[in-house]
């Protein structure tokens, strides 16, 4: 009894406090305030930097755009960040972590004002769309510049769990290489964690062990994978943010970078205007969410000249990846002549095509 | 007081001093519980200004973000009902002389077999559901101790390596699970790695509106009961006696075995408790790594507290409080989350540098 | 099964097992003493992010290892103190100074995360190349790995032929007759704990200086807790640490080594095995006194001092 009043008196003073306060805090109020929520680090060089580079370029082109971020958050925290944004006057919320979909989505239910864009996941509701880039899809072309750079014929994929959009990576990245390559296998690694760096360490050696000669990844930060394969002098592709070539100076071919920018920005100038809708947006590379980051100075100039070419189809919509016949692991028919596997079931992979080492859960 | 007066005067008269000695030992836990966190606060205010923080802004945030808001106490309250349970985990087996470390690895499995149940039974309505989720969630964490306190009671292996192992594999247990033949099919879901969502019958009911839930009130109970049977049963003085001295508890013709055994179960169930209601109550699914390490703070809450009830309420709030700080303080004041677990070090140095403070020796 | 395989599977298990092997070792020291260190996931992630942070900032990845060693062994001396002049209880303590160092480390590393570094050099073990199953990449170990088993043997020769080993032991047995026969109790337990913090300090920086090359907050991953099951798999010993962090290294780098070879194992039950097994050899040599842990292992010495 005596705890509760003792902290009902004290939720008195602090509510007279806060209001106190408050009154003082607000200078100039900001055209739009966006909360970010990250998973991670803002600046690992990979998954949560390229959200947070873009919130910053909302900010730049955006006047007036007050950013509030919180990283390392977990789904255990996530409804309560979310709550405190919204208090902090957060109009839109980027919850950018696969798990923080559920919390985000009880959060959105009870501000029907405030807009959620989540990146990755399924949901769809009138204040909370989802997004992301088809990289399934887009990693072919990864896979075009594994299959001409790689001369063992192996090449290598450290990812960080088994999940279906990361499945449909390592598939569209084995495609693209045995496009070019028909000799080509493809390793498949996971650490089953996506942040235990000396594991994926541990994962690319061994990968380098087994004699890949090109890894790509498909983690949180890219950072102690590429430095591993560089130290050994093999080839690195990268994944996620266009910073990571600064890891690998020497081994580095090309990456697929995520860029939000612009969508970011169109969001946000959305919400300010009224004119925000919800949706279930999947875009590629022709519309600006993905980027070919800048080749290494060890790939050949024939060998630019082909990705590029192979970048341009994907810009016109000439290829795809995902077209029947594709055989699986044990040689069944997964898709099957003529069919495609759509964009809206990137995330159902649960199977690898035939060709790639390693399994599927 | 003279031989005169009645006895219903005698019995209000002794009422009377009696609710003044625990006002008087109220009064004082309080003040030395306030005298801690002071200390251990300004020390952190220290570290704040080092990082370059105003301290005093980052108090009168946390102070009116978690208590100044009817949202914000109520996820101070939903954070502190496993806290609760696995405090209760470890304070019951150490009446006893046992140390309980391996709350994490019970909560798992109380969350483990409590899926088992809420995927399996889909048909069942709550009335039946909910209470078997109990009792499922009770024995998976009971059984999983129970191994550790029968390790004990037949001389082989002492309980605090075995629950410190036996944390390790239950929530690869989990994973396996997770991972594997329980994995969710759902579309769209299946991209996680997650347990087939429970069915609504299976979820705890939810207070206010809030993420308040049913665990509350099974924490709350299982705290008053802990209370009286420690203090007011035979088992307790039995248990009390044992933790005294288990060598004349054993000449006295105690079953020394049982006790460490059923104990043991019991804490674990309660643990159990605690990973059932946070699947069923929050999350609705099961998946891997989904505590943050709920275990570990219950152990120090229910040091902290020396294992008394009250305390155990106190301190299961504060840490509560404490730890919502850490992404509030992220989000208002630009701290670092992980710094919380600074000021979480500071209080424990404090008490443990000074133990009469909790009025306790070491 | 290939020979890559097999090359692959050994060349990472010593890899992935040093770091283990440095943090076991430390513990060993401090149990030995009488003990119990909790927290040395705390000193571990403090010799990651001040070894990383001091890379980065020197230029020279050594000056790095060497200033995490020293800050180890400097905030173990945060439980050293609890423990050994304050009396306090072990366990709270150990855990006192793991929630400081996950707070202090992310304080101290928030500048560098994302940051890269070249890493200690790492030299071919000689010969190895002529053997047709080695490639070029395996068996390529930094100085810190060269050094572990030495450092493993000098820990053991320390404790088991010094006189001052002895006193350290004979303190962890039986802190009263330690003191009966005029031994300074508190002044070998900070010592013991200096050693510790220091050895878990070189396995932090190795995580983070040699093998990841960067740092995240809290990139330990709980090997601070695999080490102290791992002391009680090796008994207390310092030489049979090395086969129990062989052992968990080992599961590590088989799990990966399985899957890069497309064999189905679940990497949950193979990363359960080290563990069990610690159950089982715990409960296997219970009985047996050559086995057993030191006698006043995380009791509070209340003697005079």
């Amino acid at each position: 009894m005596r705890v509760m009043s003792l902290a009902t008196r004290m939720a008195l003073a602090a509510v007279a406090a806060s209001v106190f306060l408050g009154g003082f805090a607000v200078a100039a109020e900001p055209a739009l305030t966006i909360g970010l929520l990250l998973p991670g680090p803002k600046n690992d060089a990979g998954y949560n930097q390229s959200f947070y580079d873009a919130a910053l370029e909302v900010g730049r082109n955006i006047p007036g755009i007050r950013l509030i971020v919180a990283e390392y958050v977990t789904d255990a925290e996530a409804e309560s960040v979310m709550e405190t944004m919204i208090r902090q006057g957060a109009r839109l919320i980027l919850p950018c972590g696969f798990p923080l979909q559920y919390p985000a989505v009880a959060v959105a239910a009870r501000h029907p004002n405030v807009r959620f864009m989540h990146p990755g996941g399924w949901e769809v509701r009138p204040n909370f769309s989802n997004f992301f880039a088809t990289t399934q899809l887009h990693f072919y072309i990864m896979g075009v510049a594994a299959g001409l750079m790689t001369e063992t014929n192996k090449i290598g994929f450290v990812a960080g769990m088994p999940l279906g959009f990361t499945l449909g990576n390592v598939n569209g990245f084995h495609l693209g290489a045995r496009s070019v390559n028909p000799d080509v296998t493809t390793h498949l690694l996971f650490t089953f964690s996506w942040g235990d760096t000396t594991k994926e360490a541990a994962a690319a050696q061994a990968l380098l062990d087994q004699g890949c000669d090109v890894i790509t990844m498909h983690l949180d930060s890219p950072i102690a994978v590429i430095q591993t394969v560089e130290a050994a002098g093999a080839y690195t592709i990268g994944f996620m943010s266009l910073d990571a070539r600064r890891y690998a100076p020497d081994g580095w071919i090309t990456g697929l970078g995520l860029t939000w920018g612009d969508y970011f920005t169109q969001s946000a100038q959305a919400v300010i205007d009224g004119t925000w809708r919800t949706g279930f947006i999947r875009r590629g590379l022709a519309e600006g969410f993905l980027e070919i980051a800048p080749f290494g100075g060890r790939v050949p100039a024939e060998v630019r000249e082909a990705v590029l070419a192979v970048a341009e189809d994907f810009k016109a919509g000439l290829i795809d990846p995902f077209k029947g016949p594709i055989r699986d692991q044990n040689g069944v028919i997964r898709i099957a002549e003529g069919e495609i596997w759509g964009n809206e079931k990137m995330g159902d992979f649960d199977w690898l095509i035939e060709g790639i080492t390693g399994s599927p859960k | 007081m003279s031989a005169f007066t009645s006895p219903a005067r005698r019995l209000r008269g002794a009422c009377a001093a009696g609710v003044r000695v625990v006002r008087k030992g109220w009064a004082i836990a309080a003040a030395r519980y306030a005298i801690v966190l002071a200390i251990a606060l300004l020390a952190y205010a220290v570290v704040l200004l080092l990082a370059g923080k105003n301290p005093l802004q980052a108090y009168s945030d946390t102070f009116s973000f978690t208590l100044g808001s009817w949202y914000g106490f109520s996820e101070v309250v939903v954070r502190m009902i496993p806290l609760l349970l696995t405090a209760i985990a470890v304070a019951l087996p150490s009446k006893l002389g046992l140390i309980n470390v391996g709350g994490e690895g019970q909560l798992y499995m109380g969350a483990w077999l409590a899926t088992w149940g809420a995927i399996t039974f889909t048909g069942l309505p709550a009335a039946v559901f909910i209470p078997l989720l109990i009792v499922l969630g009770f024995v998976g964490g009971g059984v999983w101790a129970a191994v550790a306190g029968f390790f004990r009671a037949r001389g082989l292996v002492n309980e605090t390596i075995t629950t410190l192992l036996m944390n390790y594999v239950s929530p690869l247990i989990v994973g396996f699970f997770v991972y594997g033949t329980w994995r969710s099919r759902e579309v769209g879901a299946s991209a996680f790695p997650q347990s087939a969502a429970f069915p609504e019958a299976a979820r705890l009911p939810r207070f206010f509106d809030t993420r308040i839930h049913l665990g509350l009130v099974l924490a709350l109970i299982l705290l008053l009961l802990f209370w009286f049977v420690l203090e007011k049963t035979a088992w307790g003085l039995k248990m009390r006696a044992i933790g005294g001295n288990p060598e004349a508890a054993r000449r006295l013709g105690v079953r020394l075995g049982l006790y460490i055994i059923v104990a043991m179960f019991v804490a674990g169930g309660i643990a159990g408790l605690a990973g059932m209601a946070e699947v069923s109550a929050l999350h609705g699914r099961l998946r891997a790594g989904f505590s943050p390490g709920y275990g570990f703070t219950g152990f120090l809450i229910s040091w902290l507290a020396g294992g008394s009830p009250l305390g155990i309420l106190t301190m299961s709030f504060v840490l509560a409080v404490v730890f919502s700080a850490g992404s509030l303080l992220q989000i208002t004041q630009g701290v670092p989350f992980a710094a919380v677990n600074v000021l979480m070090a500071l209080i424990l140095f404090v008490v443990l540098m000074k133990p009469r403070l909790l009025g306790r020796l070491s | 099964m290939n020979w890559a395989f097999f090359g692959g599977l050994l060349s990472g298990t010593i890899m992935y097992g040093v770091p283990l092997l440095y943090t076991t070792l430390g513990e060993v020291i401090g149990q030995r003493a009488g003990m119990v260190n909790l927290g040395l996931e705390g000193i571990l992630l403090i010799g990651a992010s001040v070894g990383f942070a001091v890379s980065i900032e020197t230029g020279n990845p050594w000056l790095g290892v060497g200033a995490a060693a020293l800050a180890g062994a400097l905030f173990n001396l945060v439980y050293a103190f609890l423990v050994a002049t304050r009396r306090a209880n072990q366990l709270a303590s150990g855990l006192t100074v793991m929630f400081f160092g996950m707070g202090i480390s992310a304080m101290v590393g928030r500048a560098y995360v994302g940051g890269g570094i070249a890493g200690l050099a790492r030299y071919q073990v000689p010969g190895v190349a002529a053997l047709p199953w080695v490639t070029r990449t395996m068996f390529n170990y930094d100085l810190l790995v060269y050094l572990a088993v030495p450092v493993a043997v000098l820990v053991w020769w320390v404790l088991y032929r010094t006189r001052w080993g002895l006193s350290l032991r004979a303190v962890g047995e039986n802190p009263s007759a330690a003191f009966a026969a005029g031994r300074r109790i508190s002044a070998l337990k900070y010592q013991a704990a200096l050693a510790c913090g220091f050895l878990a300090g070189i396995a932090g920086a190795h995580l983070s200086v040699a093998l990841a090359r960067t740092w995240t907050e809290g990139m330990t991953g709980g090997r601070g807790f695999v080490a102290v099951a791992l002391v009680i798999f090796s008994k207390w010993h310092p030489l049979r640490a090395i086969v129990g962090a062989l052992l968990f290294g080992g599961a590590v780098t088989l799990q990966l080594q399985l899957q890069a070879m497309g064999a189905g194992v679940s990497p949950f039950l193979l990363n359960m095995i080290p563990y069990l097994l610690t159950l089982g050899v715990l409960l296997v040599w219970s009985g047996a006194r050559r086995f057993a842990a030191p006698g006043a292992l995380g009791r509070v010495y209340s003697g005079e001092e």
